[in-house]
């Protein structure tokens, strides 16, 4: 197995000016291609900063961070921002899509991004519409949409790049228990399909639906049990 | 991202804030607008002085009496005196003194009742020599000018304006007399219209030319004194060394010096400048205040371009997400200022050219669009749009994605 993720003494201290904070203090993982994983733990433990540092919107103050063989721990912000648009595929808790635009636009903006031909991009984000089970409300606006759709629509976005990760940061903390389920189904059909899920939640029973969990604790990994 | 790309992004963010885009536009709009109109107006007024200058001849010259000092050291006004005389035109005309001259119009000109039947119309009567035609740029619409013979023997014909033509005649004027203080005089000849714009207090078309012995026999004036001499200069390249000419002989004619001059000498160009002059003092200060009212309209669009920042602060930080660069999200924005202000200013020409088509008529001043000034206005606003733009859109791109998503 290859690995999509290595992380190897991650430290991470956020420097207020006032009080200095280890949000990480030394965190060691790897998740391999195709693996399904979440990452679970109280607010203020870290969680966030973990992701955060995993999505590369923040790199590590010491340590590396290896993501598909590429260390991204010393990047500049454009090299970290290409990084993002080819390798992470981003689902937020608060869905954050365009509102002045249909879905279709919504999923192919990764793709523009990306400098792919027009043309290629609608092709391209109705397939990953379709994926998802939307391709009918390609044409839809996210307020014409159910939160369960707009989540959805948001995978789909997150996929359109075909990247190695996918990235879900609360993923269902914003819908009904109908639509998490619809959702989490969703991600477990990606992963039988060969997806990497890494998987941010601290919600039980969401984190149960994964391969096996990290818990995060006081800025470092507790421990790396199956679920 | 392509240019292209962006181009379509900045023109979706100005549509889908489409009450917000139209007011920030409305100051540079207004701005340019203004700026077109003033220019325009500014412009139009000096066409005209100049439209008018020019019908007075070419290469003109005109000598006027005045600008006496008197021995108690009161300066007579312009005009004051009666101080040049025929002999005067005579000396500017020889052509060994003031080789430059082409030809010398002496003319005294009065007001006078002109009576065709029962029809009276008053006019001003100009009494002049046969080379008035030429140097005043004159022609005829019917009849013919009189002849230096004409002058000598002080004929009682006259050529008549044509606007005193129209008010004074109906069918053709050209045989008919009519009358002036008492003396009859055959109308041999109708002047074309001048082309100048009348103003209420003088015409070039309302006049009655006659030579310039008859003039002084019909109102009775005694003496040689004339009201002002028009020269005509050889050229254009000339007229400068006709005009030196023309003072150094006038002034040892009369005896005196630069500074206590009984004459003075103005050539179109001198009366163009102060014309001029005193438009682009105008010009210039409506213009600057019309620039000012761009600036606000400027420094608007760099407001809303700051709000908009904040407004679509989790856009930003979803866009980044998503792989845009910080130049990326800086160029999104400037592109959209850019379009408020290219947009406002293109409205703005289209506004200016409506209020050009429209404002002559109302207030009877030509309003004409100068190209450059119309160019220059949209280049300012795209400008302005760029400049304004730079600051919030550097301040979008140095959002970090992180505080730009948490941010609720």
């Amino acid at each position: 197995m290859t690995a999509i993720i290595e992380l190897s003494a991650v430290t991470k201290t956020y420097d207020t000016g006032v009080v200095k904070v280890d949000a990480l203090r030394g965190v060691n993982a790897r998740i391999d291609e195709g693996e399904y994983v979440a990452v679970v733990g109280p607010s203020g433990s870290g969680k966030s900063t973990l992701m955060h540092i995993l999505g590369c919107l923040d790199v590590p103050t010491s340590g590396t961070y290896h993501l598909a063989g590429e260390d991204v721990s010393t990047m500049t912000e454009a090299d970290l921002a290409a990084v993002r648009n080819r390798r992470i595929g981003f689902v937020f808790q608060q869905f954050n899509l365009l509102a002045s635009m249909p879905a279709w636009r919504n999923v192919e903006l990764p793709l523009v991004y990306a400098a792919v031909p027009r043309a290629e991009r609608k092709e391209r984000a109705l397939a990953a519409l379709a994926k998802v089970g939307l391709a009918e409300r390609a044409d839809h606006k996210p307020g014409e949409l159910s939160g369960g759709q707009q989540q959805r629509v948001a995978v789909a976005r997150a996929l359109v790049t075909e990247p190695a990760l996918l990235l879900a940061d609360e993923p269902t903390g914003n819908l009904d228990s109908e639509s998490t389920t619809d959702v989490l189904n969703l991600f477990d059909e990606l992963s039988a399909l060969g997806r990497t899920i890494v998987l941010i939640t601290h919600e039980h029973d969401v984190a149960a639906r994964a391969g096996r969990s990290l818990i995060v604790r006081d800025g470092s990994i507790q421990l790396g049990a199956p679920a | 991202m392509t240019w292209l790309e962006t181009l379509r992004t900045g023109l979706e963010a100005v549509r889908a804030h489409r009450l917000r885009s139209a007011l920030t536009m409305l100051g540079i709009v207004i701005g340019v607008s203004s700026v077109i109109l003033t220019v325009g107006l500014g412009q139009g007024a000096q066409d005209q002085v100049s439209a008018q200058i020019s019908a007075l001849g070419s290469n003109l010259l005109v000598v006027s009496p005045g600008s006496t000092t008197s021995t108690t050291g009161v300066r007579g006004g312009f005009g004051s005196s009666t101080t040049l005389t025929l002999s005067d035109a005579d000396a500017i005309a020889d052509k060994s003194v003031a080789p430059e001259v082409a030809q010398v119009a002496p003319t005294t000109t009065g007001s006078v009742s002109l009576i065709d039947g029962t029809t009276n119309w008053t006019t001003s009567l100009v009494g002049t020599t046969p080379a008035w035609l030429q140097v005043r740029s004159r022609s005829l619409a019917s009849g013919r000018f009189f002849t230096q013979a004409e002058v000598d023997s002080g004929a009682h014909v006259v050529v008549l304006g044509s606007d005193t033509a129209s008010q004074l005649t109906r069918g053709d004027p050209v045989g008919q007399t009519v009358t002036a203080d008492g003396a009859t005089l055959t109308v041999i000849g109708v002047l074309k219209p001048s082309g100048s714009a009348s103003t209420s207090t003088t015409s070039e078309d309302d006049n009655a030319v006659l030579p310039i012995s008859t003039e002084k026999a019909i109102t009775g004036a005694t003496g040689n004194s004339v009201s002002s001499i028009y020269v005509e200069g050889k050229s254009q390249a000339t007229l400068g060394a006709a005009y030196a000419e023309i003072t150094t002989l006038l002034q040892n004619l009369h005896s005196v010096t630069a500074n206590n001059a009984d004459f003075t000498l103005t050539s179109q160009d001198s009366l163009l400048e102060t014309a001029n002059s005193t438009n682009k003092t105008l010009t210039v200060l409506l213009g600057g205040v019309a620039a000012i009212s761009l600036l606000v309209g400027g420094i608007g669009v760099m407001n809303i371009m700051l709000v908009s920042v904040t407004e679509r602060i989790r856009e930003i930080g979803l866009r980044k997400a998503l792989g845009a660069t910080p130049r990326v999200i800086r160029r999104q924005f400037l592109v959209e200022a850019s379009v408020l202000g290219l947009l406002g200013g293109l409205f703005g020409v289209l506004l200016g050219i409506l209020g050009a088509q429209v404002l002559p008529p109302l207030i009877n001043q030509p309003v004409s669009v100068s190209l450059l000034a119309t160019l220059g206005a949209i280049a300012t606003s795209l400008a302005l749009g760029i400049g304004f733009g730079v600051y919030p859109a550097s301040r979008a791109a140095r959002l970090t994605p992180i505080d730009a998503l948490r941010s609720e």
